[in-house]
């Protein structure tokens, strides 16, 4: 059965590398994966820039027009279509922050509501230290509206909080507890947590509910600037 | 504190905001909407007002009535945004009003294309408008940097009447990092503190308490004096105003100098070259204009100092301070350059 995973969520969230990992792993198990760059907001820090990357793990790679070309006009390709039309294992939709980008999905709504049940996950990825998702009431808000532009239900969240660089296991903690009210409010499960491995691990290892933990996600880091790592300020 | 992580254009329109800025006028251009953006759905949660002027030479006008009332006012565009708006900062800077003015810089010349640039390094430090005027110019390197450079340029623009520019690029804008944003300052304006601001004159009041806004001198005499009062106070920003950072450069025998950005990827650079034991060290002008020449002078002329290497994301503007740095001994030949 064709899996289709469509992220969605707040701008920063994490979509873009969450997309790479699950299209990575996908790849990596043998599976036909296409993974598609719906963000039609963002100019910079998009996943075309990681277009070879994915390339060369035989993963085919959908992008709007003019993408990376220094055009902000961004559309969306034809090519949208063979998500649906051809015969993959895994297709995996990288949708633009908050309910502005997620209305370049809701255009394919027919599309999804063809496909067989239980095939298609969306998902909400969240990073409760972004300043929009940073408590309950913003997270049901974002949601509300995101649900509303993509016309798709969403089916789980993703805990990706972090900081960049900054990130610790403190990080996580604040998503669950966050995403754990979310959680029993909407009825929309926790379907990952995700985080570099160490950090997983030790967020694990304190015992919370495993009902709003949901599936644990080693996540690699593929869209850091490769060029610094620090943290600088006037103090 | 907690951190948050932000993009650069939400964490620089919220550090304006809570530095008391209150008054926002700009009009969209890549890669800075999200400033516009962000400040239009803020500002009027604070009581404070956004307004998308229908052009950017509309919203530096706005600027100039704004910042003339004391308030604290601010506008952000990007390289060809910016350059229509120099007409306008030419006439805030004559008239001494206080406001800050963010360009983010893309590609040029001309509409140019929307990735990060340097370019514009010539036209905020040399000018840009008409006439013998300077911007206090800050050349952010990262997302905290420019909130924490945000939290006093309003308190420099008042103290010495000038505007003050961020001359950031795009990189900047979009990228995210983890910040601590500060509190929120309590801004009101003092009209004791700023007799010069328009706030209200009604007929019967002291004419002589009368502000008048102005950078129209028909006399020469007059123009002559008004010049000697603006350049006594760039005097006074070069003497006071000088932000740099060395990055080990104490026993460097090669420096490389770079602002914004790029001072990130060449400090990534040292500390490679360092671990394979190359001496080398990193000269960061923070605030470009005044431009720490004395600073850069005692970094990079020195007997153990063999090579300079500018690295911009232009054709090498901020290298023409060369004459600054240059040893008399070497004739010509010690800087280079490296562009991107």
């Amino acid at each position: 059965m064709k899996k289709m995973k469509v992220l969605i969520g707040n701008y920063g969230s994490g979509k873009t590398e969450l997309a790479l990992n699950f299209a990575f792993r996908a790849a990596e198990a043998g599976e036909r994966t296409e993974l598609l760059d719906l963000d039609m907001v963002n100019t910079y820090f998009r996943l075309t820039e990681r277009g070879r990357m994915t390339r060369m793990k035989e993963i085919r790679l959908v992008s709007p027009n003019f993408a990376c070309s220094g055009i902000e006009t961004l559309s969306l390709p034809a090519e949208v279509a063979s998500a649906f039309a051809m015969d993959w294992d895994t297709v995996i939709f990288d949708v633009g922050g908050d309910a502005v980008g997620a209305t370049a999905v809701g255009r394919y709504h027919e599309d999804f509501m063809e496909l067989e049940p239980g095939a298609l996950e969306v998902l909400n990825v969240v990073n409760t230290r972004r300043p929009l998702a940073g408590t309950v009431e913003k997270v049901l808000h974002l949601q509300e509206e995101m649900q509303i532009h993509s016309r798709l239900k969403i089916t789980g969240m993703i805990n990706n909080t972090n900081l960049a660089t900054a990130t610790t296991t403190e990080e996580l903690r604040h998503g669950y507890e966050i995403l754990k009210e979310v959680s029993r409010l909407s009825g929309i499960p926790v379907a990952y947590t995700s985080g570099k491995k160490d950090m997983l691990d030790a967020f694990l290892a304190e015992g919370h509910d495993p009902q709003y933990i949901g599936q644990p996600l080693y996540i690699g880091t593929f869209m850091q600037r490769d060029w610094d790592s620090w943290i600088h300020g006037l103090k | 504190m907690a951190l948050t992580l932000m993009k650069g254009s939400e964490a620089i329109a919220e550090a304006a905001i809570r530095a008391g800025a209150r008054f926002f006028f700009g009009y969209p251009i890549t890669p800075q909407t999200e400033i516009p953006e962000y400040m239009s759905a803020r500002m009027p949660e604070i009581g404070g007002c956004f307004l998308q002027a229908e052009s950017e030479v509309a919203a530096i006008n706005m600027v100039y009535g704004a910042a003339g009332t004391g308030e604290r006012v601010i506008t952000s565009s990007s390289s060809p945004g910016v350059s229509l708006k120099q007409e306008g900062i030419s006439y805030i800077a004559s008239a001494k009003l206080p406001c800050v003015i963010l360009n983010v810089m893309r590609g040029g010349p001309g509409l140019g294309s929307i990735q990060a640039s340097q370019g514009d390094y010539f036209q905020a430090t040399k000018g840009g408008g008409n006439g013998d005027y300077h911007l206090l110019t800050y050349a952010p390197a990262s997302i905290q940097e420019a909130i924490d450079i945000m939290m006093f340029a309003f308190d420099k623009a008042e103290k010495y009447r000038v505007p003050v520019l961020f001359l950031a690029d795009g990189i900047i804008a979009q990228m995210m990092e983890p910040v601590e944003m500060p509190e929120m300052v309590d801004f009101k304006v003092d009209p004791e503190k700023k007799p010069w601001a328009a706030t209200g004159w009604k007929p019967g009041d002291d004419p002589a308490k009368r502000a008048v806004i102005n950078s129209l001198y028909i006399e020469t005499e007059a123009l002559s004096v008004h010049n000697e009062s603006l350049q006594a106070t760039y005097r006074e920003i070069e003497k006071n105003e000088v932000m740099w950072e060395n990055y080990k450069t104490d026993d460097a025998e090669f420096v490389i100098t770079a602002f914004g950005t790029v001072s990130r990827v060449v400090k990534s650079a040292v500390d490679e070259l360092r671990a394979e034991g190359v001496k080398v060290g990193l000269f960061r002008p923070i605030s470009v204009w005044p431009f720490p020449s004395d600073a850069l002078r005692e970094t990079a002329v020195r007997d153990q100092v063999k090579a300079v290497l500018d690295v911009e994301v232009n054709e090498g503007q901020m290298l023409e301070r060369r004459d600054q740095a240059e040893d008399p001994r070497n004739e010509g030949g010690y800087v280079n350059v490296c562009r991107i």
